[in-house]
Formats: C-alpha cells, structure tokens, sequence
C-alpha cells in the first residue's frame, strides 16, 4: 500500500477516499526518477553499506523534500 | 565471517538479481565463496538483521534486495532483455538505476487497475501523467540506516 502508482490526480483521490486514508507524499515522475538515481545508483557497488539518517535527510533536501513527511527524525 | 566477506557476499546477491533476475540460493552462495551451509545461513541472517536484504519469514530465500524483489509482483521492469520484478513504484524506477540500464515498466493504477507504462531510455525517463504516492512518512518505515 506505501508507494503506488495512480494514473491521475482523480484517480489518486478516489483511493484515497475509498480507504480513508490521509494524503500522504506525491511525486511526478521525473521527480521519482532524480529521486531514484540519488537513491540507488551506487546500489549494485560492494562499497554500499546502507546509509545513515544524515545521509538520508540530505537526499531528501537536495531535492526540495523538506516538508514534514519527509523528516528522519 | 569477517566483515569484508559479508558485504562481498551482499554484492554477490544484487550481481546475482542482475545477472538472473532472481536471488541467489544458499547453496549458490555456499559454492561461490566455498563455504559451509552453516556459513552461508550465517551470513543471510546477519545481512537480514542488518536490513541489507529481506528473507521470507521462516525460510533462507531471499524475499527482497532492495530494488530487486524475489518473488513476481505487479511492477515489471524490462531491461538488458530480462524481465526484473521491482518490491513498490520507487523500486520500479530505482532497478533501471541499478542496473545502468535503459528499461521498459509496465504496473497499474492502484485505482483503475489501467496499465501505466514509463520508459527509461538514454538513462532517462520519459514524462508521464503518472503520479506516485507515499503512504506513510519514510521514517515510520525505513530500516535500511546504519548507525553513526
């Protein structure tokens, strides 16, 4: 149920209505996509370990993701 | 297991995805390394405490190594003429990424069931109406940190 994809704006409050659930984060598509490339392009490389919640939060802030939702802590 | 052998063995699993589309086996791992079957489960289960990768519960299979997931789900990824299966929509996206790859990903609407197909080409996605959605804020949920 976390990360989904909706075909439009209506559809997504369709869903959302239908669950009762709050609005949660949103993103277009080429904004997931410089999401994904901060994310996982080094993910295949022996020297990934994981990622510290510092390291996390400045993905998030590079890319303008900097409301509540997107806090670490 | 020292630590250098562990994270070798995590790289293995994601070469593995990448070169199979699915994860390795333990016994595939115990050859790779020339490891006991002891070594082996040893080794996914600390990798599986270390959130590096997701068993399924009750089993050694690997269930998920973030993008890749071990098992078919909804979101299909096409790339090096493989068919990947990816854990979420980020994940769908995140496989092209990993694997340097152009890509064709074909999921639905979570609403309509309607087929929504994105194309990475050039190491670039093609823009889409499609809209992805976040349930819940990621520090409910994400495990994958290493401690400072």
């Amino acid at each position: 149920m976390n990360m989904l994809f909706f075909q439009s704006e209506e559809s997504l409050n369709e869903w959302l209505a239908s669950r009762e659930v709050a609005r949660g984060a949103v993103l277009s598509i080429p904004q997931l996509w410089e999401l994904s490339q901060l994310w996982y392009d080094n993910r295949m490389s022996l020297e990934y370990h994981g990622r510290t919640v510092e390291q996390v939060q400045e993905i998030f802030k590079k890319l303008g993701l900097i409301s509540e939702f997107w806090q670490m802590i | 297991m020292n630590e250098d052998k562990l994270w070798e063995i995590r790289a293995f699993v994601y070469q593995h995805f990448a070169e199979t589309t699915r994860p390795p086996l333990v016994d595939e791992t115990v050859s790779r390394f020339a490891l006991t079957h002891e070594e082996a489960v040893s080794a996914y289960e600390e990798l599986h405490q270390r959130h590096a990768l997701y068993l399924k519960p009750g089993t050694h299979e690997i269930l998920m190594a973030n993008p890749f997931s071990g098992i078919e789900t909804p979101f299909k990824v096409r790339a090096n003429e493989k068919i990947y299966f990816a854990n979420c929509a980020w994940d769908a996206l995140g496989i092209p990424v990993a694997l340097h790859a152009d890509a064709e990903i074909e999921a639905a609407c979570a609403q309509s069931g309607e087929t929504i197909r994105l194309s990475v080409a050039n190491h670039q996605v093609q823009d889409s109406d499609a809209l992805v959605h976040f349930l819940v804020p990621f520090r409910e949920w994400y495990d994958d940190l290493t401690s400072t």
